[in-house]
């Protein structure tokens, strides 16, 4: 099993996830994210290191998306379209559907920004979705003979799943994101104890013990109460689908129980689209959400209207949701134009935000900040920071652990530091091995597979004429020829293999010069010899042959003097391979010596 | 005479763009203070990629000390990290990449030596030798630090003396690939630098004198092909194939006569498995002019490698020689035989006895490898692959240097084709194997309709036509073609179509065209109605492809029009599936041509109604939530507009204006572009229409004509309401819309002001309309940033009075606009002084958990 990692950066990076998994001679890709933190070549996975000689193509068996966030799918349009792989690509329903969506969320934002041509098209993001094909949960899909794979809930967001590759009895779990305690429109992730080989598991709170997400959600509301109270206005810049759903679910019961006027927005008319989704796959959601769908579409919201552009001039208190989410063009930047020189506004980032970004600036406590045309924008305008992502915290990582079972542990997408505590504490607790490879390392992790091998019914019934009757408590040894031909395996009697190979019979000896000193003549010696083993091996038939040699079983021993010193003789001892146990302790007995006694 | 001479101009502007100015130069101690700080937590990474990327490009116009001079706390900076007993991982890193760049030039290294910095940094005694190195970042610096530095025959030395050239040795076999590779490349790197700026005479073979930096590494190549150890073999090798594939120079070629002859028994050698490497060598030197145009050995060589490497080793060879267009005859027959070896086997397995020609001389092929590849379970499908993908690599070049048997070919892989689905099961036992491995298989099916399709542009495969449809339309018909199977048939098949029609215009197969194509539509038909909505997608793609390539022949036409497949394809613009009704309004636009559009149109009655398509397309446009299909409504509208099919201009005119006054509302700014496209391309026509404005050199005399035409057309755009949209367009929030609008307007501009009466016509007097103009100028001057554009005309501007926007014309500073809109929106972010300030403003903020996705 090889694993390499071609993906995040070290550090508090949101990276690109793309990890490369040969098991069993398959080569699986897992993940395909993209780096938000750059605009040239260092956005995308450096996909050359995947394989020096041929095409992605024919080296990769499949590409698995675990979910729909850009870290792990931005570049598959690249990687299929651009660079050329042409096989399958597998998801699960939900990330199909909504996949293409942030995608092109987030070309038109790049192309927007920065007028990039070597960007990848609309075209090139439908024709990538094209080759993908959707999975059901717990759905065997069998990629080719040997690999099959099999999607499990993973939480974090929706239609996230981890993974289970396998490959004969060889297997591998993916977790991608996921989250171990159900939130506000999703459940917990779960796995069966399918024991795998290796499990990759993400760490990205490896040490954290998270506080309540609760405590997030009522300080979030707490904030957009009191500024609306003040009649101020409220962005909230997000990416197109995910977390603003959950603000949005968030802030209309909020709005319901407390009656509030305050009108909210959603600025970029893909709620309906994403909304559509939530309520398409409402199986994917929590079992809380699910049973109130009988009575009230939770994503049929009451409150939350789209957004014009117009509205960001009206006076008065207002919420608006935004994209993009990181405040670096588009509708989000104007708005936050508008509304930054007035301190009774406020901007809450629910989502990190890279370097260079307008977002990343005023999180970092900038507050003048300069403009196109060198202009400087004054942000008087509150601004706060609430992550409500969610990922399994250490807690969590040992519970899913402990429900897989599996062999070895590997874990990715954290801080070295962090995860060398979680790594200690995994082999503590778990006697399994954890390995913590940096970005571009290999990890070869060894298997003990069990291969199934037809045994043929003539050797069976040899062996149980012998008397022994098969017993599970005691393994037994059985004899055979071992016949490997079109990936299957077979056990056969010689005779039959022989016969079907159409070979001839050629006997192996194998051949030990014993040197004892003994002045008699040769004869003499052989029959000191067969005294002493006649004595010592008292179950096994010891023969003195007439042309002076001694058998015992298939060995043969024969006496000659040595040519320079006739006060040694040198015994020659053969035997086969089937009596190699009672060869070796029989030379080893003779290299002792004789006894006196028998003289 | 004092000498002086431009830079050219591009080097000017990054010059200016990277330079050290003076708010950077106050920034830069703080920030190196900040970052040699252990107690601050790690800056984020990309901040450190990107204030690297600003010192390479600080430095790669400069050569001198001014650069350290000046900003002392560089060289502080670096001191003060060595200090650090335990400095992080990504700091050290960073330092070690910093100090290679500050000491690319000789002058810097000399400067950065005078407190032996550098050798502490890459010295025997440097990171190396402490605990940090287990860390893989910290080798990478290390590599990348000194391959930043490695331009000049100091650091060369450097390197040499204090032992580093063993500990890039040993990094080849990182274990992190990307310390590997960069390894790798930096001993390539190295000997090439000392071959070059050392050596005093031309090197030969007899007195082989090379500098001694160069002659440690080649002796260490020497050393590891001939130990046993495969590993050390292949790391050489791997040196070996990017050197000879970067270094053109004739000295390669004296080292490679150095370690030829350990090379060439690697191909025999069966204790060593390296085999698989030296295709890729032969092949970068097959394609370096010092080899490929030697006589007689290097080409044995590769003759012998084509032979003894396994058809899978030595496909790439073969298909890279194939491509070259100087290269020995018997070479090239050899490697077309390793190419064409497994197509030849499918032939020969298909049918026995052997029916038709092989594609290879029995005597030339040696079948029995390639045979058992192919007959076993796990080796057939990539072999196969392999094969087809380099096929249509040599297929795809415009000019091929050698002949391929195309008939043969073409059955060949039809012969795949069917056994793939099953079409075939023939009596030899190789024939059955093979087509009981292939049967459902994807991955041959796709790679074999991409050679397919490649196939169809070359001349001389035209006798299997008839048959080659048949299993075309088997596939198009049959529930197991997976959707992406099946849009490569499509590909393949619409090709294909082309090459029928072109033969048929030359011989007299009009029957068997007919017939194809109505069977064509048949299927078509099926598919259109697919529960898929990849199928239903592909399905229009491929009718749009097809009436661009046919729609001039009337047998297609008319086996298009009288079947059901445009009725099926208008009602596709109701598809649930975004994507398919993009494409439906794609080939329903298309369709428009061969029925209402076409002077000679086939249709009869009220079959295809005009206006009902129109105002279908233009209720998509206004009512569609999704950006797809309005983006594709208003792509279409510019291909008519283009094509003259909206009919005259006063009908074209309000075509326009509805157009443009549904879209410039549009959410999606890409639809919004769309219209400003669509304004270029009416206004282009309506100007050629009503004359074309006077050159500004002819006579006086035909001003006043011109004028009235002027006059005309600007009444027309007023009318339509043009103005409005491209001025607000202007202040647009996003970018790309704000540049088009203004190239549009100054497309605008030249057109009435032409250079001669530009002058005159600036001045916007005191009148009412001389204060709305002033309004305008300001509202614009503070556009770029993003105030909406008022509209309610209370300001005193009338967008659809001539004289009105006659004047704004010539009086609103367009070019500069041009200039503010055409720099990218983020370049104040991408500033040095952004990221310096950034890095600051981050220092100690940083909380735990800031770690999130997107």
């Amino acid at each position: 099993l090889v694993f390499l990692l071609l993906g995040p950066g070290a550090g508090q990076d949101v990276g690109r996830s793309c990890i490369l998994v040969s098991i069993a001679g398959k080569n699986v890709m897992l993940d395909c994210g993209m780096h938000m933190g750059y605009n040239d070549d260092r956005r995308f996975p450096d996909f050359s290191y995947i394989t020096q000689n041929g095409r992605l193509t024919d080296f990769l068996d499949c590409v698995i998306i675990s979910h729909f966030h850009l870290d792990h799918c931005g570049a598959l349009p690249y990687f299929s379209e651009m660079v050329g792989y042409d096989g399958p690509i597998y998801m699960t329903h939900p990330t199909k559907a909504i996949c293409p969506i942030l995608l092109e969320d987030y070309r038109k934002i790049t192309v927007d920004k920065k007028g990039e041509t070597n960007f990848f098209t609309s075209q090139m993001i439908k024709d990538c979705m094209k080759k993908v094909v959707a999975v059901h949960l717990h759905q065997t899909v069998q990629v080719d003979e040997e690999l099959e794979i099999k999607a499990y809930y993973a939480g974090h967001v929706l239609g996230a799943a981890m993974f289970q590759i396998k490959v004969g009895c060889e297997s591998v779990v993916y977790t991608g994101d996921y989250n171990m305690t159900p939130d506000r429109h999703l459940g917990a992730a779960w796995i069966d104890k399918c024991r795998p080989d290796l499990l990759i598991s993400e760490s990205t709170y490896a040490t954290t013990i998270r506080d309540s997400k609760r405590c997030r959600e009522r300080d979030f509301l707490k904030k957009v109460h009191e500024t609306v109270e003040r009649g101020g206005k409220v962005l909230i810049p997000v990416f197109a689908l995910g977390r603003a759903q959950e603000l949005c679910i968030l802030l209309e019961t909020f709005w319901e129980r407390m009656n509030l006027k305050a009108p909210i927005y959603f600025s970029t008319g893909l709620t309906e689209k994403a909304n559509h989704y939530y309520k398409l796959f409402i199986t994917w959601t929590n079992q809380k959400i699910r049973k109130t769908f009988v009575q009230r579409n939770m994503f049929e919201f009451k409150h939350i209207k789209a957004f014009d552009r117009a509205f960001a001039d009206n006076p008065g208190p207002m919420v608006v949701f935004a994209t993009p989410g990181m405040l670096h063009a588009g509708q989000s930047l104007q708005i936050f134009r508008k509304w930054a020189g007035n301190e009774k506004n406020m901007v809450i980032m629910p989502g990190y935000c890279v370097q260079g970004t307008v977002g990343h600036k005023i999180l970092s406590g900038q507050r003048k900040l300069e403009m196109e045309g060198r202009q400087i924008l004054e942000v008087k305008m509150q601004v706060e920071y609430m992550s409500f992502s969610a990922h399994a915290d250490a807690k969590g990582i040992m519970q899913l652990i402990r429900q897989a079972e599996p062999r070895n542990v590997l874990l990715v997408h954290g801080e070295a530091k962090k995860m060398e505590f979680l790594k200690q504490k995994i082999e503590q607790e778990f006697h399994v091995s954890c390995y913590m490879p940096a970005n571009g390392e290999t990890t070869t992790i060894f298997t003990n597979p069990s291969i199934p091998v037809d045994i043929s019914l003539g050797l069976l019934k040899r062996e149980t004429a012998i008397g022994l009757l098969p017993d599970v408590k005691k393994p037994k040894l059985m004899h055979g020829t071992l016949i490997m031909k079109d990936n299957s395996f077979r056990l056969v009697s010689p005779e039959q293999a022989l016969k079907e190979l159409g070979l001839a019979e050629h006997q192996l000896r194998f051949t030990c010069r014993v040197h004892i000193q003994d002045p008699r003549k040769e004869h003499e010696t052989v029959l000191r010899v067969y005294n002493h083993l006649k004595g010592v091996l008292k179950d096994y038939s010891v023969q003195h042959l007439p042309d002076g040699s001694i058998t015992v079983e298939s060995i043969l021993i024969q006496a000659t003097a040595h040519s320079e010193d006739q006060g040694t003789k040198v015994l020659l001892v053969s035997w086969t391979y089937q009596d190699e146990e009672l060869g070796s302790y029989l030379t080893s007995l003779l290299k002792k010596g004789l006894p006196q006694s028998t003289s | 005479m004092a000498m002086s001479f431009q830079k050219p101009w591009f080097l000017a502007r990054a010059r200016r763009r990277f330079a050290m100015t003076r708010e950077c130069a106050l920034l830069l101690p703080r920030v190196c203070a900040a970052l040699a700080d252990p107690r601050q937590p790690g800056s984020d990474d990309t901040c450190l990629e990107k204030l690297l990327d600003w010192f390479q490009e600080l430095t790669l116009f400069d050569s001198t000390v001014q650069l350290v001079q000046d900003n002392p706390c560089l060289t502080e900076f670096i001191t003060s990290v060595l200090a650090l007993p335990e400095p992080s991982p990504s700091i050290l890193s960073f330092t070690l990449r910093l100090a290679g760049i500050l000491a690319a030039s000789e002058n810097r290294f000399q400067h950065l030596q005078q407190e032996k910095l550098l050798a502490r940094l890459f010295g025997r005694d440097g990171p190396p030798n402490s605990a940090v190195w287990e860390d893989a970042s910290v080798r990478s610096g290390w590599v990348q630090g000194v391959h930043n530095m490695m331009h000049h025959q100091p650091a060369l030395h450097l390197l040499c003396s204090g032992g580093g050239i063993d500990v890039i040795f040993t990094l080849q076999g990182d274990p992190s690939l990307f310390v590997a590779s960069a390894a790798s490349q930096l001993l390539v790197h190295m000997l090439t630098l000392s071959v070059e700026s050392e050596t005093t005479k031309p090197l030969s073979t007899k007195d082989c004198d090379w500098p001694a930096c160069a002659q440690m590494i080649i002796k260490r190549i020497e050393d590891s092909l001939q130990s046993s150890s495969a590993s050390h073999i292949e790391q050489s090798l791997k040196l070996l194939t990017s050197l000879f594939g970067s270094c053109r120079a004739t000295w390669t070629e004296v080292l490679w006569l150095g370690v030829a002859k350990q090379i060439e028994s690697f191909l025999t050698e069966e204790t060593v498995q390296v085999q698989h490497m030296l295709a890729n060598l032969l092949l970068n030197m097959a394609w370096s002019p010092v080899f490929r145009d030697t006589e007689g050995s290097f080409w044995a060589l590769v003759t012998s490698a084509l032979e003894h490497l396994t058809p899978v080793q030595a496909g790439p060879l073969a298909v890279g020689i194939l491509r070259l267009y100087k290269c020995p005859q018997d070479v090239r027959i050899q490697a077309l035989t390793v190419l064409l070896q497994p197509m030849d086997c499918i032939l020969r397995a298909a049918s026995q006895p052997l029916e038709y020609a092989g594609l290879l001389d029995e005597s030339v092929s040696d079948p029995v490898t390639v045979e058992s590849l192919l007959s076993s379970r796990s080796s057939c499908a990539n072999l196969l692959c392999q094969t087809l993908a380099h096929l249509e690599q040599l297929l795809s070049l415009s000019r091929l240097p050698v002949d391929l048997p195309y008939t043969s070919l073409l059955r060949s892989l039809m012969t795949i084709l069917q056994f793939c689905n099953g079409f075939l099961s023939p009596a030899s036992p190789l024939g059955s194997t093979i087509s009981r491995i292939l049967i459902n298989c994807f991955r041959v099916q796709r790679s074999a309709l991409d050679v397919l399709a490649a196939l169809s542009e070359r001349k001389g495969s035209d006798t299997l036509i008839g048959s080659l449809f048949d299993l075309l339309l088997a596939y198009l018909e049959s529930p197991n073609t997976s959707p992406t199977v099946l849009k490569k048939t499509f590909q393949a098949t619409s090709k294909w179509l082309v090459r029928l029609q072109e033969l048929s215009c030359s011989n007299s197969q009009g029957q068997q065209t007919e017939k194809i194509l109505e069977d064509v539509f048949l299927v078509l038909q099926k598919r259109l109605c697919s529960p898929c909505w990849e199928v239903r997608d592909s399905s229009l793609e491929f009718l749009t492809v097809l009436i661009k390539c046919l729609r001039d022949q009337d047998e297609f036409r008319q086996s298009l029009l009288s079947s059901e497949v445009p009725r099926l394809t208008e009602n596709l613009l109701e598809d649930p599936e975004s994507y398919v009704r993009a494409s439906a309004v794609t080939a329903v636009g298309h369709l428009a041509f061969i029925t209402y559009f076409a002077p000679e149109s086939p249709v009869v009655g009220n079959q295809y109604n005009k206006e009902n398509t129109v105002a279908k397309l233009q209720e998509i446009l206004s009512t569609d939530p999704e950006g797809f299909p309005r983006r594709a409504v208003i792509s279409i509208f510019i291909k008519w507009l283009r094509q003259g099919c909206t009919g005259q201009l006063e009908d074209t005119e309000q075509f326009v204006s509805r157009v443009i006054q549904t879209v410039e509302h549009d959410l999606d700014w890409e639809v919004r572009l769309g219209g400003l496209e669509l304004i270029e391309v009416f206004c282009s026509q309506t100007i050629c229409q009503l004359g074309l404005p006077q050159c500004p050199y002819a006579p006086v005399s035909s001003a006043v004509t011109s004028s009235i035409h002027w006059n005309e057309s600007l009444q027309v755009f007023c009318r339509a309401k043009l103005f409005s949209f491209l001025f607000r367009s202007l202040c647009d929030c996003d970018k790309p819309v704000g540049q088009r609008a203004c190239d549009v307007l100054l497309g605008l501009k030249s057109n009435f002001y032409p250079v001669s009466t530009l002058e005159g016509s600036q001045g916007t007097g005191d009148s009412a309309v001389g204060h709305g103009i002033a309004w305008l100028q300001r509202t614009l001057r503070q556009g770029s940033l993003a105030q909406n554009f008022p509209t309610d005309g209370s300001n005193g501007v009338d967008f659809q009075d001539p004289e009105n926007m006659m004047l704004a014309l010539g009086a609103v500073e367009l070019e500069e606009l041009h200039d503010e809109l055409n720099r990218s929106s983020d370049h104040v972010e991408k500033s040095p002084q952004s990221l310096l300030q950034d890095i600051l403003a981050t220092v100690g903020t940083i909380e735990e958990n800031e770690a999130d996705c997107y």
